[in-house]
């Protein structure tokens, strides 16, 4: 019979008219992210060894690191750029960060007004936290900041 | 006798309908189309040229830039073309092959999902629009939880995967596969079995087995026309040869072939996805590369079977860390080729279905 498949089509929209919504209401309703979900950047400054590895790593150049040596002939970081409107958002950076550093957060409200916003200063918006002020000491990246410097 | 005149129409480059930023010239007769000439190129990103400044893992992430739709499978492409390339073939950790195979075939799920949406979309079936993208979200969620994005995932690596999965992520792998039968039960409940779709789409379009070997047509559009190929099973590559599915091939061509042989291929992803999952070996899942990758002096070309086509790398290295020439074959702008062919002689409305039922992105097709 002709209108057949329509009716049957018909059917399965009204059966799933009475189940449960499946829609999300944002931004009323805030989604529950994945722990592995790429938002933005965090840099636990005191944690950063100024290695660089994350800034030879990135396939854009996004990341631009300022540094100065201290009295003991080690690196400090004193600048941490992100032009984040050429990211890729790829986590390269992330993954090569010896220290952990660098680290994702779940901020994804990006979208800013003008170009120049997007970007991020890492360094300069840094807030210390009590959990990240232990700064990195174990032998391997005692070694890798050495020979970095 | 009224007289009338030839109407030259521009479809695109800013028109739902061409799914990106397409342009096609028609020149019409009333709503027939006598004339269709493509114009590409407007999301030409130079992603060749890109990968010349960039070292062989730097360009991974780009991969999910060409085929939006399907950035698992383009990354393996790359990867194991690269792993070809450095003959570092046979290394890969199982964990990591078996791994690869159930990302890329829920990466296709997502595919037809989304080119099943559209494909409601273009003959105004806005309900059956969100049924394709209400399950490709689950897929893409799944995915998203591996890699940490939807669509561009910058998961593979390579020698192996970047990230391991979890149980968790198994068994909401699980209920996927538990539910996208019934889901595909009702696309073709909602929309191919639809009277109103058959008639917009059966016979409308037909390529024949010879046009599309002439024009070099691979994958789904293919196989609708009666070709009965697929690398997974002629050419397996990663750990396909260890699966048991079906090639579906139908013989019209038409737009609602095109339509089918995707709906088919969705039931064997499934398939072989259950298979995958149950024999998950543990292990590492990564081999030992090198940090700083310099591939030996020569070329490679493979290719694999994209949810779209063959897609294909050509690598020439000159044993530099970054690749002296990557040439991208892509399978969306070969079929796109067809369409000219195919739209002479279509009225208007239906040279739209014919367009959609192709799936192209444009984000390949420009490159
Ligand atoms: S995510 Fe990728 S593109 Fe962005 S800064 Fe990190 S390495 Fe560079
Ligand atoms: S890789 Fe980590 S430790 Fe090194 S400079 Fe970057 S953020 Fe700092």
């Amino acid at each position: 019979m002709f209108g057949r498949g329509l009716i049957k089509g018909l059917g399965i929209t009204l059966g799933h008219l009475f189940e449960k919504k499946i829609t999300e209401q944002y931004p009323e309703e805030r989604p529950v992210l994945p722990a592995r979900f790429k938002g933005s950047f965090t840099l636990k400054v005191p944690k950063c060894i100024a290695c660089g590895l994350c800034a030879n790593t990135c396939p854009n150049s996004v990341i631009k690191i300022e540094s100065e040596k201290d009295e003991n002939n080690k690196k400090k970081l004193t600048g941490y750029k992100m032009m984040a409107e050429r990211c890729l958002y790829c986590g390269f950076c992330v993954e090569a960060c010896p220290t952990k550093a660098l680290m994702w957060n779940h901020d994804y409200e990006r979208a800013k007004f003008s170009r120049e916003e997007v970007n991020l200063d890492l360094f300069g918006s840094y807030v210390p936290s009590p959990e990240d002020d232990q700064p990195a000491k174990s032998a391997k990246e005692d070694e890798e900041s050495a020979q970095a410097s | 006798m009224l007289k009338t005149q030839e109407l030259t129409l521009n479809l695109g480059p800013h028109h739902p309908s061409t799914h990106g930023v397409f342009r096609c010239v028609l020149n019409l007769d009333g709503e027939y189309i006598t004339k269709a000439v493509n114009h590409t190129g407007y999301l030409h990103r130079g992603l060749e040229k890109l990968a010349e400044s960039r070292t062989y893992t730097q360009f991974i992430p780009y991969n999910g830039r060409l085929d939006y739709c399907s950035g698992m499978l383009n990354e393996l492409t790359y990867v194991t073309a690269v792993e070809k390339l450095m003959g570092i073939t046979e290394e890969i950790p199982e964990r990591a092959e078996y791994i690869r195979v159930i990302m890329s075939e829920v990466q296709r799920l997502a595919n037809h999902a989304i080119y099943f949406a559209s494909m409601a979309l273009d003959t105004a079936g806005a309900t059956a629009w969100f049924y394709g993208f209400r399950d490709r979200e689950k897929c893409l969620d799944l995915i998203e939880m591996a890699s940490g994005q939807r669509m561009m995932p910058n998961y593979m690596r390579i020698g192996g995967v970047s990230d391991d999965l979890d149980e968790n992520w198994f068994k909401l792998l699980k209920e996927l596969v538990d539910y996208m039968p019934s889901a595909v039960d009702e696309y073709e409940g909602i929309l191919t079995g639809n009277e109103i779709f058959q008639a917009r789409t059966v016979g409308v379009g037909p390529v024949s087995k010879e046009m599309a070997l002439d024009y070099g047509i691979t994958g789904p559009n293919a196989r609708a026309s009666g070709i009965d190929t697929d690398l997974r099973r002629d050419e397996p590559y990663s750990v396909y040869d260890r699966f048991k599915f079906n090639v579906p091939v139908r013989k019209n061509g038409d737009s609602f072939d095109r339509v089918m042989i995707r709906i088919d291929e969705m039931r064997e992803s499934i398939k072989i996805i259950e298979q995958a999952m149950k024999d998950v070996p543990e292990g590492p899942i990564m081999a030992k590369v090198p940090k700083v990758l310099k591939p030996p002096v020569g070329e490679v070309y493979h290719r694999i079977e994209n949810a779209k086509g063959h897609l294909g790398f050509h690598l020439v290295s000159d044993g530099s860390t970054k690749p002296y020439r990557n040439h991208i074959y892509s399978p969306c702008f070969v079929n796109l080729g067809i369409f000219p062919e195919m739209a002479e002689g279509l009225h208007l409305m239906d040279a739209v279905v014919a367009l959609a039922s192709v799936d192209i992105v444009l984000g390949e097709v420009d490159r």
